[in-house]
Formats: structure tokens, sequence, C-alpha cells
């Protein structure tokens, strides 16, 4: 199964979708509840990915002045003025990659604050823009445990935002439509679990750069089928891969964990650097947020609550100390990279003193500068040099 | 370190940094026997050979050597333009060069950190048990390197030569208070429209990049090593660091601004035993060269 057809596949049925007068979509955040979007027949837009496409294919460098210009601050989330830039402009990395024209437009617009208060300001801005209804999950956040009153809290407002959405489709939400979207986002996503975990072999048979591109389907297709086939035949190639011991960078010596966001406009120089030092990204926090294995399609509504609140960014410091720690365990890492991201302080978990507590007890960390999408915020030059001399030292 | 004559192996460290391209050979010793200097120009490739071919007496490597001729000479680069230097036969970033040549120059037993004041970028290395542990390179602004001083210099048209002197005649500490040297600069004319002094101003401004560097990382261990090139040329650097670090004791390496292309040569000299010893140069570990 291709992932280019399977994303393909993906951005035409909605472009489809939004010229369609039956049909409805949903803008949703990216560990928003797109299982209950689905099942109440919304085809479903994630901005962030299109942040990431924009900064991936770095037209972001036109676009985010643009935002800033209208008063955007560059130090916010560049996914977000990214994508504010580039609806001012006009344009979208859609048109090159797929011949579509323009973003779908929104009939409702869903964020989850589970991750940050961006999204918000966000969807805001384009529930505005589209004159289109805005719903906003605020669940409690940085949680060191996950409590019962905390899934009450939110399963409420998720009847409130299914009650919203059965007005807009005329129709009451069938519990088996959740019940079938819950099941195949468990299965989808309990298979990439499985993808990402062949990297625990010695040598790993991929690393995080490749896992930024195959996590596409996780993130936009939760839900479908599609997801789940696309993840059934990769983990199968990566199992055989793991077995012949066919390494994804050569010579593998050293064994690193990714802390924070890609660099999204870096992938491929990242990836080759990486590569001539010998050093694999085995693992990485970010990959490893799309992992719902709480989905429970017996009980919908409270899993759902509780696997988006149970989110590694949505909890305290110590549970992502503990969390790394772990992975660092299981995947025999030699060394955490942090990346710390201008404008995304949410993920980027080096800036209260981490990276100083996983050394004391003997984990070597460093700390790169950069941002997901802004350029203007990452030097080539001392990335690599962080990056080689952390290896090096190893 | 001291210049000498032809030397049957020479192992050639060039750190091609921001502003400038250094080069040290070194003999099977460790003796240094040719030390070059030129400035980082473009093409670059073209003004790392003539720096090392320039001046000094001895073999070039590149003509003699490098090129096919012999096999006794080994070249390792660092700095920030070591990827560009295609005839090297191993590279190494500035952390290892420095700490290679540092270990190399004072031998201090036990742990000790090494503050390196570059031209665009400042590092803080800890070393453990002879070898590097945890690093810091400075963020992205030029507050707390030598760029930050040149660009004021620049702005207070004073050669940078002198700047060193008309700080210790200061006679009253200020402080600079922002990390951005487009800031710094504002606030330099303004404290200058106040009728301030220059000399304070220069001291002033001297102790803000010392302080831009103790906030990178705490020092945690007694002895510091300083490196690089900006101390070798602003000392009053070190005395306002003696001033904030009275517990430690502090070290200038000896030609403080050949210290990371010391440090590649000495890398060079590993590289070529190690591949003596037919490992490829991957193997090679780089406290092996010490
Ligand atoms: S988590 Fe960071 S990158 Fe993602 S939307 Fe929020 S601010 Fe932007």
């Amino acid at each position: 199964m291709d992932m280019k057809r399977v994303m393909k596949d993906y951005f035409l049925d909605l472009d489809q979708a939004s010229k369609d007068p039956e049909r409805k979509v949903a803008w949703c955040t990216s560990v928003g509840p797109a299982e209950i979007l689905r099942a109440m027949g919304f085809e479903v837009f994630f901005p962030e990915n299109h942040g990431a496409m924009l900064g991936a294919t770095r037209v972001c460098m036109d676009t985010i002045p643009k935002a800033n210009a209208m008063g955007y601050s560059p130090d916010i989330c560049s996914y977000l003025t990214s994508d504010v830039g580039a609806y001012l402009k006009g344009i979208t990395p859609l048109t090159k990659a797929y011949g579509i024209e323009s973003v779908p437009r929104p009939d409702i617009l869903v964020y989850n604050t589970n991750q940050c208060k961006d999204v918000m300001h966000w969807f805001e801005y384009f529930a505005h823009e589209f004159d289109a209804p805005v719903f906003g999950i605020h669940p409690p956040t940085h949680l060191p445990e996950v409590e019962e009153s905390h899934i009450a809290d939110v399963v409420k407002q998720f009847e409130e935002l299914i009650r919203v959405l059965e007005k807009m489709q005329g129709r009451a939400m069938r519990r088996e439509d959740l019940q079938r979207t819950c099941a195949l986002s468990k299965q989808a996503t309990d298979l990439w679990a499985e993808v990402l975990e062949t990297a625990m072999a010695r040598p790993s048979p991929l690393t995080f750069f490749d896992s930024t591109i195959y996590m596409g389907p996780i993130v936009v297709l939760r839900g479908t089928k599609v997801a789940r086939d696309y993840y059934r035949v990769l983990l199968t190639d990566l199992k055989i891969r793991a077995a012949a011991k066919v390494a994804a960078v050569p010579g593998e010596s050293k064994r690193i964990y990714w802390d924070g966001m890609p660099v999204w406009g870096r992938l491929r120089s990242m990836s080759e650097l990486f590569k001539a030092n010998h050093a694999c990204v085995v693992a990485s926090t970010y990959c490893n947020s799309w992992i719902f294995t709480d989905f429970d399609p017996a009980d919908p509504l409270p899993s759902m609550a509780y696997a988006y609140l149970k989110i590694f960014i949505n909890r305290n410091d110590q549970y992502k100390e503990d969390y790394i720690r772990k992975l660092v365990n299981e995947y025999s890492i030699d060394g955490v990279i942090f990346h710390d991201a201008k404008t995304c302080p949410n993920n980027s978990n080096s800036q209260y003193n981490l990276p100083s507590r996983l050394r004391k007890g003997g984990i070597p960390a460093v700390i790169i500068n950069g941002d997901l999408c802004d350029l203007r915020c990452y030097s080539d030059e001392q990335s690599s040099t962080v990056i080689e001399a952390f290896v090096e030292t190893l | 370190m001291s210049a000498g004559t032809n030397h049957e192996h020479l192992y050639w460290g060039v750190d091609c940094g921001s502003t400038q391209i250094k080069v040290i050979a070194c003999d099977g010793d460790g003796k240094v026997v040719h030390k070059r200097i030129g400035r980082t120009l473009f093409p670059l490739l073209e003004h790392v050979r003539n720096t090392i071919s320039a001046g000094g007496s001895g073999p070039s490597p590149l003509t003699e050597d490098l090129l096919g001729v012999k096999e006794n000479h080994t070249l390792a680069a660092t700095g920030y333009g070591r990827n560009h230097i295609e005839f090297a036969s191993g590279k190494l970033t500035e952390i290892s060069a420095h700490f290679l040549g540092a270990q190399q120059l004072l031998q201090l037993d036990g742990p000790y950190t090494i503050v390196d004041i570059g031209g665009q970028d400042s590092k803080v290395i800890e070393v453990h048990d002879g070898r590097v542990g945890q690093f810091v390179i400075n963020r992205k602004c030029a507050a707390g390197t030598g760029a930050f001083i040149e660009e004021l210099a620049h702005r207070l048209e004073v050669p940078l030569s002198d700047l060193t002197r008309l700080a210790r005649l200061h006679d009253k500490d200020m402080t600079l208070n922002s990390y951005c040297t487009v800031f710094s600069g504002q606030e330099v004319i303004k404290i200058l429209m106040n009728g301030e002094r220059l000399e304070n101003l220069i001291h002033a401004l001297y102790a803000s990049v010392v302080q831009r560097i103790l906030e990178m990382t705490s020092i945690t261990t007694q002895n510091v090593v300083f490196s690089g090139g900006v101390m070798n040329f602003n000392p009053i650097l070190i005395d306002l660091f003696d001033e904030k670090l009275p517990d430690h004791t502090t070290f200038l390496v000896e030609d403080a601004q050949y210290c990371g292309a010391y440090g590649a040569a000495l890398f060079a000299r590993g590289l070529a035993e190690k591949q003596a010893e037919n490992f490829s140069q991957s193997e090679v570990n780089v406290r092996l060269a010490t």
C-alpha cells in the first residue's frame, strides 16, 4: 500500500467533499476527537498537517512573514502563522502536490486544548474567516495523573460537541458508528505502536525521519479502514526488514531519542547528518504522541477522553521524565536530543531542566535550538555542530 | 607551541572558523612544527589551501602529500567549515577539537570546564574522566561571542586592539542588560548620550559577554580552561571571569586561538595510528588521540 497514494486519495476526497453540498467538512486538531467527527459523517481536515506540509516544502518562509505583518507575532506557533499566512496569500502546498486549489472550506472547526492554546486562536481566526462555528474542548491540562473527574469533564464536553454535530447533520449519533470509528482508530494506533517498536531492533529498520512521513495516516485518517490497512502492510514490511537486519542507518553505532517537534524544512538534511555519523534516531516523543492504546470500542467516549487526556504533552514534568527514561531503556538509547522549538514551548521539553535531570541519572542529553517551521529561528551550522559533537561524545 | 622544521611524519589540523582559518602541523610527539593563519574568505577551499601552503618553510601537505605523492601526512578538519574541506582524512567538531587540544596542552588531572569564546559562537564544555561530558553552544544571538565585541567596537569606532586597554581604565561597574546585539547597541548609545565615560562602557560590554557565557550553564568544576582567539586578544575577559569565579582555578591555554587546530592535528595523529591498525575512521575514538 503506497503512502503517497493514501495521502493523495485522502486529500482528493476532502476536496470533493468540500465541493459537495451533501457532504460536510470538519477541521480538527491533531489530537482532537476525529472519531466523533467521522462517526457523525464529517470528512476531517487537520490544519496542523497542512502546517507541516508548509514547513516541509519551506513555502512557510513566504507565508509566516505575511501573518507576522498582519499582527501574529513571530514568537507564536509557526504552524499557525504558516497557515494563516498561506490563507492570506491564497496558496497551499496541496496545489503542487495534488492539483487542489485550496484547503477545504470548513462547516465546523473543532479544537482540543490538550496540546496547547495556540490551536484555539488559530481555529477562531478561521471560524471568523469562513463564518463557521467553532467548538473547543478545554480539558484539564498538565496532569500528573488522569483522574475520573477529568474523564467525566471531557466526556461531558464530547457530549456537548455531539449535540452540536447532531443538529448540523439533522440526525442522532448512532452508538455503533462511534464504536466502529473508535475500533478502527484503536486498531490503527496499535499497529502504529508496533511499527514504532520495530525500531527496538538493532540495527533499527526505521528512523524518526522515516516515521515523520509514515505517521501521515495515523494523524489524518484515524477512525478509517485505510489507516488500519496501511499500517498492517507497513508493519509486515518493517518486521521483515528488522528480521533481515536491514539497517535504516548503515553501520548504526549510536541510538538516539528525539524529543520535540521535527524541523520540517530540514528533514532530509538532518536525516543525512545522522546517517553520516552512524547515529540512528530510533524513538521520539513526537511520533509516539499518536499512540492511543486506551481506546475501547465497548466504552468509546470515556476511553477516548482518557486517551486524549493521557497524552505526553498534557502531562506534568515528572511524567515526561519517567516516560523518556522508560523509552531510553526499552530502545537502548545512547543519548537524548531535545529540540527547543522557538515557537512551540508546548512541545519543547528542555526548558524546565529536564535535560539536566536526565544527565544526573546518567542519560546524556543535549539541546538544539530551532523551530518546527520557521527557519529564521534555525541555524544549520549550529545544530549540526551540536548534533555531531554530541554523537562524538557518546 | 613552537615552530620547527621538516619532520618525516606530520599531522595537520585545520580549524576553519567563521572568521579565521587556523592551521597547525605537529609531529608524532605532538610537537608543533607549523602554525599558520588566514582569513575565512571565499571560495573557501582556495583560501584553506592558501593558508595551509602559505608562510612557514615546511612541506605543504597539499602539494606534496595529500595529492598522493607521499603518504606520511594526515590532515583533519574542524570548525564550521570542516565539512567543506574535501581533502581532509577526517573531521571532528570544535567541541572535540578544543578538548583534545586543551587536554594535551594542559594535561590536567580531574574534571575541568573549557570556555571557548569564538567569532560567532561560544561553547562551554565539561570534561570528566578524560572525555567530554556535557557541553553547550550559545543560542542564536551574537551576544556572548566575538562578533558582539566586534560589532560594538565598530559602533564605538574604537580599534579592537585598544579595547582591553581602555576597559582597564574604567572607574565604574555598569551593566548592559540585553541579550540582543541590536538592543545592546541601543543601550550603548543611550549610555553615551547620558555622558558616560567610554572606558566604563567598554568594561560593561566585556562584563556582559562574561555574563552571557555564565548564563549558558553552571560551571561545576574547580578548574576552568579558556580557549579560542577571542580570549587571546581580549585578556580582560579572563580578569572578569576570575572576578566572577573567585573559587575556581583558571587557565588560558597557550596560543588559545590555535587550540582547536591543534586538537584537530592530534585527531589526525590518532586517525593515522588507527588507520595503520586497519580501522575505519568511524571506529577512531577521539580519546585515543590524546
Ligand atoms: S502544540 Fe505547538 S506546534 Fe502544535 S499547534 Fe500548539 S503551538 Fe503549534
